[in-house]
């Protein structure tokens, strides 16, 4: 094992970091404009919870190879990023939903009747008061969901998507342990900077600052 | 039942209770049963009685986070239907346990709540803000920007009140608001809430299951039991003359030092006579027998000198006119 | 092809991938779209025909590595594929889901130890092709352009050791062990779940114990070579069968069919550019069983070479393309 490939190909390695980097936040975005009514939705009715839970589990399960599969013959996603992106949006609802759903029905229920006491709306609860409040727990989501969307979206070089993949999968079939090196490498590299990076970004948030600054 | 007192000159009412009653859909028995109520104008009306008398359900239809089953009720003569819930609970301040503040929210950001959703402009919820946290004791320099996690129990509440207090509401719902704090905070929140009130003048519905609180604060203290008024009245009268045993027992009338509490020392004051020489100490005519005694007590005088509002000696109370209120049913005394 | 991109990349086995990544999304339609499957035979084969095209004038994207037989042939079913090399037997097993039994001629299960037909006419070769190339024009309308004679059979190989210790040289021999000798197959994580994989082994040899080691296509010898397995899922074309000196043991059941190579072409992309027939039929004859062995074994060892660069040295050598 050696960090040949690294070195000598920095370039194609940055190249594809940066779709790979591309890819995900594809997925990411458009997993959260599902996520956020759908959480909203389970957390406002708790009777669909366990159906809609159950059902992204069950998704979340799907080999991924098959699922990839499954969409090369929809219109429009076919071979490549589309279908990829579909894929990983997919995979990550059920972190998001979930801790949509947990972060908004943990939110304490006197501040809720506060916030109606005072004269809030519904809508008015949620965006002020709700969602500010449940904020912690959706970037959790946020971050979880990242995380493994970067290291899913690897086989998605199955099917011509780029990202790094191609470099792991490369090095995989023509048995290149300095090429599967680099691909690791950059695909843990790019994993623990999001962690880093949502991290701090949850503890920026009001609910966690408010939290925090009761220590300081 | 009790009705509402007699009142001979027709004091505008507030808030008006007719026929209200509330069953929850689970409920075999309803929490509030066919009440009627009239609320006078800034008066501070303490509901009182044990847990799940309905004090708290009939709180909370007042601004409709619970809705009634059946009747009405009116605020200053408007049915609270009559306009969205959001938008009537705008105009009504609300206090609870817990503080409610929004721990997300620096205190600056938590009283200005209402304001907002008001659209007031920037400057006026600003400096309504420094009003407010002056008016509940909070330096408003000190206060701002602080988080709710980075205040004090009392502190906390305070600003709950001052959130309450943004839009100068009339009426104000305050729930159990100082249950959770220790005696010494509780007594003196309960002090800058009598001074607010004889200040604002609102019309307050506070509700307790604490008889001392009650009796100190309220203008009158109506009495629940099982959904019902028992009782109500102002609070000596509560005190002094409870309607059954169940009142007595939750007031516990038999109290001769609550009995004291109750009475302005002026009231039984013994006239000045000449030729008597003046007490050593003098307190306002205005505070409590209950008091005047400990002060006695702390002073080791058998009789202390009551002054007036301007600080002149109008009288003495002593141990002797102290042991014969703490005895009898003090019917003579009025108010 | 871009020549700086090129250039770039010289000498890095990912250039076919850099390659198909090219974000030249617009004007996609007018290239033609080569793919190829995810073991280095496949990709080899896919830039073979890639550099044909490219050297008669058209223009071609490559799609190389893709997931698997059931990646490429959706993407060619939906359009987002125009081409890739496919095996006339992987055709009638997996994408067809037929059996030898459903080719004309064919029909029945040979008897035991029959050898296998000798290539002439008639033989299963031409008859699995013809039949494969029919059913793929009616049902898919899908075009298979000429056969090579290389024929990358599968086969189970074992090393020379094994063999010798429990004296095997057939398959019937090798499931006779299984009932003495724990058997642990490595192989490509789709063999026991296809019907020319494992299950095929029980239908056809009957049902035996085996455990099933799923690796990666580039490393399935490396287990047997250290132990991890004693029975490996080779392919005939697999230089690591002579270079690891194993035995192929016999298929004298007749499991598996033919598996020549040709192109797979949508009818479509025919139509629009007519010359892609001529230009791959040119090397049909050449690749054989030995050449792809040759140039299976260029891309592994300690100095593998690109897939790009084995393939461009093969058409060179040919004359198929200018040195």
């Amino acid at each position: 094992m050696n960090f040949d490939y690294l070195f000598d190909h920095w370039r194609e390695v940055l190249d594809l970091t940066w779709e790979h980097i591309e890819l995900c936040a594809l997925a990411i975005g458009l997993a959260l404009i599902f996520a956020i009514p759908l959480g909203i939705l389970i957390s406002a009715v708790p009777r669909l919870r366990f159906t809609t839970i159950a059902i992204l589990g069950a998704i979340y399960t799907i080999p991924s190879l098959a699922f990839l599969a499954f969409l090369i013959p929809v219109p429009t996603l076919g071979l490549g990023r589309e279908s990829a992106v579909v894929v990983l949006a997919a995979y990550a609802q059920l972190a998001l939903v979930r801790n949509m759903q947990t972060g908004l029905t943990g939110v304490d229920p006197t501040v809720i009747e506060a916030a109606r006491g005072t004269g809030m709306t519904p809508i008015q609860s949620l965006m002020h008061v709700r969602l500010p409040l449940a904020l912690p727990v959706l970037i959790a989501g946020l971050r979880i969901a990242t995380v493994s969307t970067i290291s899913l979206a690897t086989v998605t070089a199955w099917i011509s998507a780029g990202g790094l993949g191609t470099l792991l999968f490369e090095g995989i079939t023509f048995n290149r342990p300095s090429m599967i090196l680099a691909g690791t490498v950059a695909i843990t590299a790019l994993a623990l900077s999001a962690d880093l990076l949502l991290r701090l970004a949850e503890r920026l948030t009001p609910a966690s600052r408010a939290l925090h600054s009761a220590q300081s | 039942m009790s009705d509402r007192p007699d009142q001979p000159n027709e004091p505008p009412i507030a808030i008006h209770y007719d026929r209200v009653t509330k069953i929850y859909p689970n409920g075999n028995q309803s929490a509030v049963s066919d009440l009627s109520l009239d609320v006078i104008k800034g008066d501070l009306v303490v509901l009182l009685g044990p847990s799940g008398c309905g004090k708290t359900t009939l709180l909370k239809m007042t601004n409709r986070l619970i809705e009634p089953t059946t009747g009405s009720i009116s605020i200053d003569g408007v049915e609270i239907h009559s306009l969205p819930a959001p938008e009537l609970r705008r105009r009504i301040g609300y206090v609870i346990q817990q503080t409610g503040l929004f721990p997300h929210m620096r205190v600056e950001d938590n009283i200005a709540v209402v304001p907002k959703l008001l659209k007031w402009d920037r400057q006026r919820i600003h400096d309504r803000v420094d009003e407010l946290l002056d008016l509940v004791g909070l330096p408003p320099a000190g206060y701002r920007r602080r988080y709710p996690a980075q205040l004090s129990g009392g502190e906390q509440q305070r600003v709950g009140l001052a959130r309450a207090l943004a839009v100068s509401p009339d009426t104000m719902l305050m729930d159990e608001p100082f249950g959770a704090l220790d005696a010494i905070t509780r007594s003196h929140l309960q002090m800058e809430l009598r001074r607010i009130h004889q200040t604002l003048g609102q019309t307050i519905i506070f509700v307790t299951h604490d008889i001392d609180e009650a009796v100190r604060l309220a203008d009158q203290i109506v009495i629940m039991r099982e959904g019902r008024i028992v009782q109500s009245g102002d609070p000596l009268e509560i005190v002094t003359n409870p309607a059954d045993a169940f009142v007595s027992e939750l007031v516990g009338a038999s109290d001769a030092l609550r009995r004291l509490s109750l009475i302005e020392s002026g009231t039984v004051a013994t006239p000045l006579a000449a030729g008597i020489a003046p007490p050593a100490e003098s307190i306002p005519a205005s505070t409590d027998v209950r008091t005047a005694f400990g002060t006695m007590l702390g002073a080791g005088l058998r009789a202390i000198g009551l002054t007036d509002a301007n600080g002149d000696l109008i009288g003495t109370i002593d141990l002797d006119t102290v042991r014969e209120i703490a005895r009898t049913h003090p019917v003579e005394v009025s108010t | 092809m871009n020549p700086t991109r090129r250039t770039m990349l010289k000498g890095a086995a990912l250039t076919p991938l850099a390659l198909a990544l090219s974000r030249i999304e617009v004007g996609a339609q007018d290239k033609i779209r080569v793919g190829s499957k995810d073991f280095p035979e496949s990709i080899i084969i896919g830039e073979i025909y890639a550099q044909l095209l490219e050297n008669a004038g058209l223009a071609v994207e490559r799609k190389l590595n893709l997931g698997g037989t059931v990646v490429a042939q959706e993407a060619l079913l939906s359009g987002d594929l125009d081409l890739y090399p496919e095996y006339t037997g992987t055709g009638l097993l997996v994408v067809l889901g037929a059996s030898l039994a459903d080719v004309p001629g064919l029909g029945g299960t040979p008897a035991a130890g029959t050898a296998v037909a000798s290539p002439a006419a008639g033989d299963p070769s031409t008859a699995v092709y013809d039949y494969v190339k029919a059913q793929y024009k009616e049902q898919y309308d899908l075009v298979w352009l000429d056969q090579s004679p290389m024929n990358d059979s599968q086969a189970l190989a074992v090393t020379q050791e094994f063999a010798q210790e429990n004296n095997l040289t057939t398959i019937s021999d090798l499931v006779a062990l299984a009932s003495s000798v724990d058997l642990v197959f490595s192989a490509p994580v789709d063999f026991e779940e296809r019907d020319d994989g494992l299950k095929g082994l029980h239908a056809t040899y009957g049902d035996f114990p085996a455990e099933v080691n799923g690796v990666a296509p580039g490393i399935k010898y490396q287990a047997l070579v250290d132990g991890d397995a004693n029975v490996v899922l080779a392919f005939s074309t697999d230089a690591q069968i002579g270079i690891n000196n194993l035995v192929v043991l016999e298929d004298d059941k007749h499991l598996w069919p033919p598996y020549h190579v040709a192109p797979v072409v949508r009818q479509a992309a025919l139509d629009a550019n007519p010359g892609i027939a001529d230009a791959l039929n040119a090397v049909a004859q050449l690749i054989t069983t030995d050449a792809q062995i040759e140039l299976n074994g260029q891309a592994i060892g300690d100095d593998p070479k690109d897939p790009a660069d084995i393939a461009k040295g093969f058409l060179q050598e040919q004359g198929l393309i200018p040195a």
